[in-house]
Order: structure tokens, then C-alpha cells, then sequence
């Protein structure tokens, strides 16, 4: 039952797009309508998609809510926080594998894959599957409206390859994007539409996996970027492993059994992760919160009592990473705390007292917190996506790139192309010649990051320079040209000066997927659709069973009397069979809609004696089920 | 700017775009940083204007408004942007405006014109000393101190620099040279202040 009314699906699907929030904890759709962002979701329903997705030992992987249910009785078939694995390699998430229940392996090109129940999945077919979640509960709420084009956030301290992966993962879902739109700056937008503001803005956004902090001027309806900083490895999952390596240490030391477990990531990982983030939010309700471990299996039911201000001495480190952060993004931007002319806070870890009270003393002002720091993301990619659409000219958002862009030189060190905190798009153009006769190609290799060492920045791959004229050496002219796009996504383009030849630039992507390989995954993907097609009508059938068992429970209580032994009997056997088929017929379709069908047909009677002389005449030949 | 739109007439602000009816354009040849904000040349520059120019602009060319339009339109909005945002970065700052005009005048490049006075060279001995001081003692007066120092040096060389390029001197005119080791010492303040700042923020980090 959607509670968008009807005018909104006049307008076409076309002239729209939705607002994607990917999240690492939890993901969320929003749309423009009527003058404001509103968050998409079913009545009865909540609007979040958890980013959980659970691998069942048949049928495609579940994602969100049910994923979650599942994971809590089955933690080594789920994963979660797959965000934090967007466009790493192995060595750069060492500390996060830990609480992955199961094997991963690497790719040639450095992407990393999760083995559940014999196929490998990267996190780009992860995130996609959690994707097109966000995006099937969005277009429910719409009355299953079909908006496939979108614009999707990403944290704005993402570099060149997690941007790439989410854009990959957003093809792979069959969405048409839009627009990459940093987190901070898409909550910036949610927040500048009520007042007609100007001013210096500041958006601290902690999230489950990722902190960034941005500065913005808005003037005009122009909200500029002037600054951001952050760490793409800093979330509430870090503030839930605080408290649960405490447990875990105390724990160990009352059941020394468990020490031979604990170095295995898996279930028991799992399990303390859950209860310190229940632990946490507990937290942030009242001053003490009880963090209880409980494993059936082992016979364990442990609790320990946290005070609030043993949980912020804890955590003080994590925010004061947070505020090293606001302190850069301050000095690259020539700002000092008293220049901020607001402070919002975004994301849910934020929702923690410690959190506010640290940010609030830091900058000397009271932070905003009206919207829900869970959905102004959402919120704000639908404005951004209601602006791409051309939806209207008064707002515009200019963002800046993140991180340095360089190059390797001879002696390993790295020579800045473009700086940080450069407005986007934007460009450089960098001159190359060969230092060989007749050398026809150049090899490079593209960083970014802030450190002198090309070694400690990240790498974005190998550029391949191909095609040059064979000349003298030192005579071709090769001028590179680098383009960060409004997504902050590169592009590197060549030419050679002297003869106007076009040279041909090959990239071997660093933890990142091939054009070739994303095509692969979306003919694999297609030719699953039917078989995943058929597991969702399954789920659904089985619900619907469900319900109609239910019906004929309680109609055989009020009106089974009335029926003649034979009918009674029919019904009573086909319930049972009904009964049957629910419960193990779980991905069989065809089983499932004969059950239905069935039981439909049998319980046509019951119906009609259930009816009243006038209901009976107005509702003849309508089913059960349908009433 | 002299020229008229192709598609509406009106007199183009910038050669990347009419403000007035939204067409965009594709840039011939290489236009200046001060021809693509449609300024005249100069040293001298109205920071407020400037931004105001920058926003208008690019409410005509930003990729935003063309993200549905078709691709060489699209592919044309992000490259006019991108030099919008270039030649911004140029005028918005003193030292790169000014580097771009002794370039373009024909004067000396950085690495052309290495020679630095001798008594630069003796106070340049001077602050490393004092910043190795401060790092080790830990001592904040003592950055302050040369913060401060730096900064007013850092402003007396732009002044010189401002009377040298106001008004434009001639083509390979001698204040030219002038101005390159102006900015070469200006590169070498940038570089000693930015490793002040992070002093500042390793300590506030420990802290």
C-alpha cells in the first residue's frame, strides 16, 4: 500500500530520479515531489534497507530487513558493511576481514571476492544487489512506478577507484546514474532549502563506515564546497568494536573455551559486533546500556553493564580522528572554528551524546540536528537529482575533488597534477616526451593522496601511452590531458604535439573492475533474472499462501459449521497441503502457485457461506483472499 | 569582450557560453584565464567580482544542467567547466594570477630564473633554524612567532609584487625578472607556512 498519492505518476518516469543513499549500515531512497524531498517507502514498512545481504543455501542472496533477521540466527552466511570493501585491495581491509564469516580471495586486478556457498561475489555485485533493493522498495512506494535513472552518494573522501566501484555497482543494478554526489554536500543541500541561508557551512557526517567533514559557502543558492577532509575508514562499526574488544577480552577470560574460537573470524564475531551495537545505541538513550552476549549453542549468557562515560573515555580517540579531520578541512580552507557560520550533523552515529557534546564545544556553536541524520542524504540527492533533471536553475552545487592527483617520478616521488579542494570539474594538461629513438610508448603511474612518496599514495593503475610517432628521442611532444568529472572521476586523454597523432591511453585498473568484467556480470546477471525472478514470486507466493491460510483458519472458526461434510473435508485436506507447501516449497514457484490456486478454488464455499444475504451478491464470485 | 553570441546576438560575457540565452561554445584556440572571465588584462582583480562571475557562469555550464542533455553537449559542459574552474583558480589566486602574466608577457619561467638575493637566502637559513627550534622545543609562541614573521614577509613581497604588475609592464621588460623571484620566494614562504600548519595539526592531534 503506497502513501504517494496520484499526481506524482502522472508525471513520467523519465522526467524523474530518485535519490539513492548508499549506505555502509543502511541504504535509503528519496524523491522530489511537490516542492521537497520526501524519503520512499511502503506504509507499514521502515525506510531504511539494511546493507545487509544473506546468502541462503538455495535461491539468490536476501538483502536488507530479512537479510538482517537471517544473519541473526545464521551470522556465517551474511555480510554486512560491504561499503568498506568498495575499490580496496586485501591489504588495505585487513582489520575488517576479521568479521567476515567467510573465504575472499583477490582478482588479477586487485578486487576483492567473498566466497559464499560456492560463488564468489565482488563487492560492486553487492552492492548492486543492495542497490537494486533501495531501488525496488523506492519504486514500490511509487505504486511500482519503474524510475531507473538516479543519483547515488558516495562519501566525499572517496578516491578515484570507490567512486568507480559505485558507479559499477549502480550499472551492474540497472540503474541509469546520474550523478555521483558526495554525502556531506548532498546533506548540505536537504538542509539550505528551508531558509533562504548564506553563510559558511559545516557538515559533520559520521556515518556506520565513513567520516567526512565539508566546508561550503552558500550564497545565492550556490553552494560551493570549499573544503573536505575525512577518513574512509572511520564509522560507527569502529565505536561497536570498541565496546566489543572489551567484551571479548573480558569474556575470554571467564570462558577461557572461547579464546580457541575467537582468532576464526566468523559467528562469534559476529555475534559480539551485534550486541555491542545494540550496547551502543542503548547508549545514546540513557546514561548506562548492557551489552549481552548470547550463544545458545555454548550455553553462554553473559552481560556487562557500560556507563556512558566509560563508553565515551573509549571512544575519545575515534573522535578526536574525527576533529583531526575538521581541523585540515579548516586549515585548507583558511577558516578557523568562528567563521562556521552553522554546524550539521549528519549520519546516525551522531546520534551519540559523547559525539555532540565534543562537536559542539569544538566549534563553540550548538550543531543543527533537525533533520533525521539518517535520511538528509537521501533527502539531499533527491534535490540533486530534481537539479539534474532540470527540475529547476536556482540551486547549484559546485563540489571539489578530495584527495591530490600525481604522478610518479623517476626517483619514486609523486609531482601534483591537480591539487586538493579543486573545484570540479577540472582539468590539467601535463607534457611527456620520450627519452629513446623511436620510442612509441610511455608507461605512468597515477596517485592520489597528499604524501610525498608515490608508494604510500594510492595508486590509481598503470596508464599505458600508446601510439606515439617514432621520432628522435626527446623530439615527441605528448601533451596528457587529466579531467576530474562532476562525479570526481578521471579521464585521461592524449595527443602528440608535433604530428597532431591521437596516442592511445590504456589503464590497467588498481581494485577496480574492467569494462569487460562489468559486461560480463550483467549478461551473467541476465541470464539469472529469470531464475531470480522466479525466487522473488516464490517469496512473495509463500507470503500470500501465508495469509490465505491464515483466512481460512479463522473463516473455518466462524462459518465451518454451515459447510457439508464433503466441502469440509476438501478444505481440509487442501490446507493441509497448503500448509505443506509453505512450509517446503520454499523456491519452488510452480508448487507453490498450484497450492494457491487450490486452496483458492476449495475455499470458494467457505466464502460465500461467510457472506451475508447482500455482502453474498455484491462479492459473488470473489475469493477469500481477496476479501 | 567583443564578440556576439552565434545563436542569440547578445554580447558574450565569456567565450565558453551566453549567459544570456544558455548556448555553449567550443573554445577556439587558448584563451586566457583573464579572456575566459571576460576581464581585462591586468594584475589588479575585484575578488568579489570575480566570484560573482564564477557563479554565473557556471549556472550556464555547469554539468549539472546538461547531466540528460545529449553526450557531445554534455562532453562540452564538463570541458567549458573544467577550464571555467581552472582559469578561476589562476585570477582567484595572487601569486598564480601573477605567474601567469609574466609567463604570458614572455619574462622568465621558475626554473629559468633560479638566482635569489643573497640576504633572501640568509633569512631563508634564519627560518629553517627557527622552525627545527620549534619543532623540537614544542613550543607554540615560537611558531606563532615565525607565522607571524613569515606572513608579513609574505605580504610585503605581494605588495612588491602588485607595484611591479600595476600597471602591465611591457613585453620581456626587465621587472619581469623582478617579479619571478618575487614569486619564487613567495613559493618557498607557501612551503615553510604549510609546514607550520602541520606542525599545528601533529600537536593538536597529540594533544
Amino acid at each position: 500500500m503506497a502513501f504517494i498519492e496520484l499526481d506524482v505518476l502522472n508525471n513520467s518516469p523519465s522526467a524523474l530520479a530518485l535519490g539513492i543513499d548508499l549506505g555502509t549500515t543502511n541504504s535509503l531512497g528519496a524523491l522530489w515531489k511537490d516542492g521537497r524531498p520526501i524519503v520512499l517507502h511502503s506504509e507499514g514498512e521502515a525506510g531504511n534497507v539494511p546493507s545487509v545481504v544473506y546468502f541462503p543455501e538455495q535461491g539468490p542472496p536476501v538483502v536488507g530487513h530479512a537479510a538482517r533477521r537471517l544473519a541473526m540466527f545464521d551470522p556465517a552466511h551474511a555480510i554486512y558493511s560491504v561499503k568498506r570493501f568498495m575499490g580496496r585491495g586485501l591489504a588495505e581491509v585487513a582489520d575488517d576481514l576479521a568479521d567476515v564469516p567467510c573465504p575472499v580471495s583477490e582478482t588479477a586486478n586487485g578486487v576483492i571476492q567473498f566466497e559464499m556457498r560456492g560463488r564468489k561475489y565482488t563487492p560492486q555485485e553487492l552492492s548492486s544487489l543492495i542497490l537494486m533493493k533501495a531501488h525496488d522498495q523506492a519504486c514500490r512506494a511509487l505504486g511500482g512506478m519503474e524510475i531507473t535513472r538516479a543519483v547515488i552518494t558516495v562519501p566525499a573522501y572517496f578516491d578515484d577507484a570507490q567512486r568507480q566501484a559505485t558507479r559499477d555497482a549502480a550499472r551492474l543494478a540497472g540503474l541509469d546514474v546520474l550523478r555521483i554526489v558526495n554525502e556531506p554536500t548532498a546533506a548540505s543541500l536537504a538542509y539550505g532549502l528551508d531558509e533562504k541561508q548564506q553563510g559558511v557551512v559545516c557538515v559533520y557526517d559520521l556515518g556506520g563506515g565513513t567520516f567526512d567533514v565539508s566546508l561550503l559557502s552558500i550564497e545565492d543558492g550556490v553552494f560551493q564546497v570549499l573544503s573536505t577532509s575525512g577518513d574512509t575508514h572511520l564509522g560507527g562499526d569502529d565505536f561497536d568494536r570498541a565496546l566489543a574488544t572489551v567484551a571479548r577480552a573480558e569474556l575470554e577470560r571467564e570462558v577461557p573455551a572461547l579464546a580457541a574460537t575467537a582468532g576464526r573470524p566468523g559467528a562469534f564475531s559476529q555475534t559480539l559486533r551485534l550486541a555491542a551495537e545494540k550496547c551502543k545505541i542503548a547508549l545514546s538513550q540513557a546514561p548506562e546500556g548492557e551489552l549481552h552476549v548470547s550463544l545458545p549453542e555454548s550455553g553462554i549468557q553473559w552481560r556487562r553493564r557500560f556507563t556512558r562515560v566509560e563508553f565515551d573515555a573509549l571512544t575519545a580517540p575515534l573522535v578526536e580522528r574525527t576533529l583531526d579531520a575538521c581541523r585540515r578541512a579548516l586549515a585548507d580552507a583558511k577558516l578557523t572554528p568562528q567563521d562556521i557560520d552553522e554546524v550539521v550533523l549528519v549520519g546516525g552515529s551522531t546520534r551519540m551524546p559523547g559525539i555532540r557534546a565534543r562537536v559542539e564545544q569544538f566549534f563553540g556553536r550548538k550543531p543543527h540536528i533537525e533533520l533525521n541524520p539518517d535520511e538528509v542524504v537521501a533527502l539531499g540527492a533527491a534535490v540533486q537529482a530534481h537539479v539534474l533533471v532540470g527540475g529547476t536553475r536556482d540551486i547549484l552545487l559546485m563540489d571539489v575533488t578530495p584527495l591530490s592527483l600525481g604522478m610518479e617520478t623517476m626517483g619514486g616521488a609523486v609531482a601534483k597534477i591537480i591539487e586538493r579542494n579543486s573545484s570540479v570539474p577540472c582539468q590539467a594538461t601535463e607534457g611527456f616526451t620520450t627519452y629513446a629513438d623511436n620510442q612509441t610508448g610511455i608507461d605512468f603511474n597515477i596517485v592520489q593522496g597528499e604524501r610525498e612518496l608515490a608508494a604510500d599514495n594510492r595508486s590509481l593503475g598503470r596508464f599505458k601511452l600508446t601510439g606515439i610517432p617514432p621520432l628522435p628521442a626527446g623530439m615527441a611532444r605528448v601533451a596528457v590531458r587529466f579531467h576530474i568529472d562532476a562525479d570526481g572521476l578521471l579521464t585521461v586523454t592524449a595527443k602528440e604535439e608535433s604530428t597532431g597523432a591521437t596516442s592511445r591511453i590504456e589503464v590497467q585498473p588498481m581494485h577496480g573492475l574492467t569494462d569487460g568484467e562489468v559486461e560480463t556480470m550483467l549478461a551473467e546477471a541476465y541470464a539469472h533474472a529469470q531464475e531470480d525472478f522466479d525466487a522473488r514470486r516464490a517469496a512473495d507466493l509463500v507470503t500470500e499462501l501465508g495469509t490465505m491460510i491464515h483466512a481460512t483458519e479463522r473463516g473455518l472458526g466462524n462459518g465451518g459449521a454451515e459447510l457439508d461434510r464433503e466441502t469440509r473435508l476438501d478444505i481440509d485436506e487442501t490446507l493441509e497441503r497448503a500448509r505443506a507447501a509453505q512450509a517446503n516449497s520454499g523456491d519452488d514457484a510452480k508448487a507453490l502457485q498450484h497450492a494457491r490456486d487450490e486452496l483458492e478454488r476449495a475455499t470458494l464455499p467457505l466464502a460465500a457461506v461467510l457472506m451475508d444475504g447482500v455482502a453474498k451478491s455484491a462479492l459473488r464470485g470473489r475469493t477469500l483472499g481477496e476479501i | 569582450m567583443s564578440d556576439t553570441c552565434s545563436t542569440c546576438g547578445t554580447e558574450l560575457e565569456t567565450p565558453l557560453c551566453c549567459t544570456s540565452c544558455g548556448a555553449l561554445f567550443e573554445l577556439q584556440g587558448r584563451p586566457t584565464a583573464h579572456e575566459l572571465f571576460g576581464l581585462p588584462n591586468g594584475f589588479a582583480i575585484d575578488l568579489h567580482d570575480l566570484r560573482k562571475r564564477l557563479r554565473r557562469f557556471g549556472r550556464c555550464l555547469h554539468p549539472d544542467f546538461f547531466a540528460t542533455a545529449e553526450p557531445r553537449l554534455r562532453e562540452l559542459a564538463e570541458r567549458n567547466s573544467a577550464a571555467l574552474n581552472e582559469a578561476y583558480e589562476v585570477l582567484a589566486d595572487d601569486a598564480r594570477r601573477a605567474d601567469d602574466l609574466v609567463r604570458r608577457l614572455g619574462g622568465p619561467g621558475e626554473d629559468t630564473e633560479r638566482q635569489m638575493p643573497q640576504e633572501f637566502l640568509l633569512e631563508v637559513l634564519e627560518w629553517n633554524e627557527a622552525l627545527e627550534e620549534a619543532r623540537a622545543g614544542g613550543d607554540d609562541a615560537e611558531l606563532d612567532a615565525l607565522e607571524a614573521t613569515l606572513a608579513t614577509r609574505r605580504a610585503d613581497t605581494l605588495t612588491e609584487v602588485t607595484r611591479l604588475l600595476d600597471p602591465l609592464p611591457e613585453a620581456g621588460a626587465p621587472e619581469l625578472t623582478e617579479v619571478r623571484r618575487h614569486l619564487n620566494a613567495l613559493r618557498y614562504l607557501d612551503k615553510t607556512l604549510v609546514q607550520i600548519r602541520e606542525l599545528r595539526l601533529e600537536r593538536a592531534n597529540t594533544r
